[in-house]
């Protein structure tokens, strides 16, 4: 209960900090107009306006997203040590595995915070841009209710879930270089691991491939080693197609995410512990 | 036999230089022991260890050599931090929080419940005269309402133990009054102060035993009554700048090398 009060309050307090940022206003009023781009990108395609709305919509959102992720959540430790106000924390009744998951947890309400509003603004011009290209015969209810409720709706909603919780990795990651690196390296590090979790198909196919034990040795490693976002794009694609998920996938991935989460915040944990603050 | 609030002993702290790793001792054989009650005033100039030795006992840092305990507990233990209140030097405060705000972020850390918080956080304001300027956001403050806030701050858990660590720096005349009457009034508390300060008139009316740090070495300590009464000094001034002038002698003698220097690096 104590680890509970304490955890909360780290977490409203990195909150606090995100949303009255103005660059974050900044960031989520150009991820607005990117999306509203798909509009006018739409008009070049033969009856995919739709779908090309919905394609960048996502990707906009999961950039601008992991843009927020990345440049905040590097800053996240190591501004309370620029600051110093690091010293009116740790010598306060608190351990650092609370500071660490306090800090994570605040970064990813506000990001999921951001993340619902552009997904509901993403819903609101889909539904418009539907209703603009449907039948004129069909009423726009029936469009609704046939369309848009069961189906569209909750396809960009799962998507936005699994996007979402790509983006809880990157803020994992982001906490982690945070604790013991510079914000531009964190940067570097965060970014450049977002990237590659993205080719780890690829990375798997090269070993498989490849006739050297090393090579197979080093990108077999690194496979296991990097978070899976690969997976999670090829799912939300299929999610976005319409595909429906076993149970056991879904529990799977949320498994995943969780232990990638606890392991990276676990070791976040332990840089903190051995640090001093001089 | 009034109880031991803080026990140092032989207390040894190096710190490693960013780039080539060269060892160098902040911090060299400290014993130290303050009492119950006690206000105890840290001094020493620039770069003596004061600084040092306050993150030390609070867990901060961790020690190089020697043994601390804080309440009875290893330093940064919880259950001795949620009985201290510590107000750093020219702190830095979260900008975008109102000073409510500030003051019950921290509330919550000592897990203090809603209605002890709004409680709590009314009378500290008063106290450091902030109340008006409860919703206002801290970036908008002084250096002397900031520094007064800090105070708050380190006072919400109501601690048995305080450290401050130049608590006057950077104040004018009314700023440094203020600070001076709330330690008086924690003092009459029965409260225990450690804490660092450059400003010897305020050490003389506020300490009750003062310690002087030169280059991590402690040169000397006594009671302040008995300092300026003596006669050997004509005030606490004169009894710090005869410590720290005698020590520094010595230590130009040795050419710098102390016992540190001949038993690391085999100096003779």
């Amino acid at each position: 209960m104590r680890s509970f009060g304490a955890v909360s309050a780290i977490a409203l307090n990195t909150f606090r900090e995100t949303v009255r940022d103005r660059v974050l206003y900044a960031i989520v009023f150009f991820a607005l107009v990117a999306t509203l781009a798909g509009l006018v990108l739409g008009t070049l395609s033969v009856e995919q306006d739709v779908r090309i709305l919905e394609d960048l919509g996502l990707f906009t959102i999961t950039a601008f997203g992991g843009i927020i992720a990345i440049f905040i959540g590097t800053n996240l430790v190591f501004k309370e040590i620029d600051r110093r106000t690091i010293f009116l924390i740790f010598t306060k009744p608190i351990k650092r595995w609370e500071f660490v998951t306090g800090k994570f947890l605040g970064l990813a309400l506000c990001i999921l915070v951001v993340c619902f509003a552009m997904g509901l603004f993403l819903i609101a011009i889909v539904c418009w841009q539907t209703l603009q290209t449907a039948d004129p015969s069909v009423s726009w209810t029936t469009t609704l209710t046939n369309t848009l409720i069961p189906s569209l709706i909750p396809r960009l909603l799962t998507s936005l879930v699994l996007m979402y919780v790509e983006l809880v990795l990157v803020i994992a990651l982001a906490t982690f270089f945070s604790t013991f690196s510079t914000p531009l390296m964190s940067m570097l590090f965060t970014f450049g691991l977002w990237i590659c979790g993205h080719m780890t198909d690829s990375l798997k196919a090269l070993g498989e491939l490849s006739t050297s034990p090393v090579v197979k040795v080093v990108t077999n490693g690194l496979y296991n080693a990097l978070p899976d976002l690969a997976l999670l794009t090829r799912i939300r694609g299929e999610a976005l197609d319409g595909g429906n998920f076993p149970i056991d996938l879904v529990s799977g991935i949320g498994a995943y995410v969780l232990l990638y989460t606890v392991l990276l915040l676990s070791f976040a944990t332990v840089i903190a512990e051995r640090r001093e603050f001089q | 036999m009034t109880e031991t609030v803080i026990h140092v002993q032989g207390l040894v702290k190096d710190h490693l230089s960013n780039f080539l790793r060269k060892r160098f001792r902040a911090l060299d054989g400290l014993n130290l022991t303050v009492r119950k009650g006690e206000t105890y005033g840290l001094l020493g100039p620039n770069g003596a260890g004061k600084t040092t030795t306050q993150k030390l006992l609070l867990g901060l840092l961790k020690p190089t050599g020697g043994t601390v305990q804080v309440l009875g507990y290893q330093p940064g233990d919880t259950r001795a931090l949620a009985r201290i209140g510590f107000l750093p030097e020219n702190p830095y405060f979260y900008a975008y929080l109102t000073a409510y705000e500030f003051l019950d972020f921290f509330g919550r850390l000592f897990n203090l419940c809603a209605a002890k918080r709004k409680e709590r956080i009314a009378e500290l304001l008063k106290l450091v005269s902030l109340t008006e300027a409860r919703d206002r956001p801290v970036r908008k403050f002084s250096k002397g309402m900031m520094q007064r806030l800090g105070v708050a701050q380190a006072l919400l858990n109501d601690p048995d133990l305080i450290f401050l660590d130049e608590p006057n720096t950077g104040l004018d005349p009314i700023g440094r009054r203020d600070i001076r009457n709330i330690m008086l009034a924690l003092k009459e508390q029965g409260k225990t102060i450690f804490f660092n300060s450059h400003m010897l008139p305020d050490v003389r009316d506020i300490c009750d035993r003062v310690g002087v740090l030169h280059r991590g070495k402690l040169v000397g300590e006594g009671e302040v009554e008995a300092i300026c009464t003596s006669g050997n000094y004509q005030d606490l001034e004169d009894y710090f700048m005869d410590l720290i002038n005698t020590a520094e002698e010595e230590y130009r003698k040795t050419g710098g090398i102390t016992p540190y220097h001949i038993e690391r690096e085999g100096v003779r």
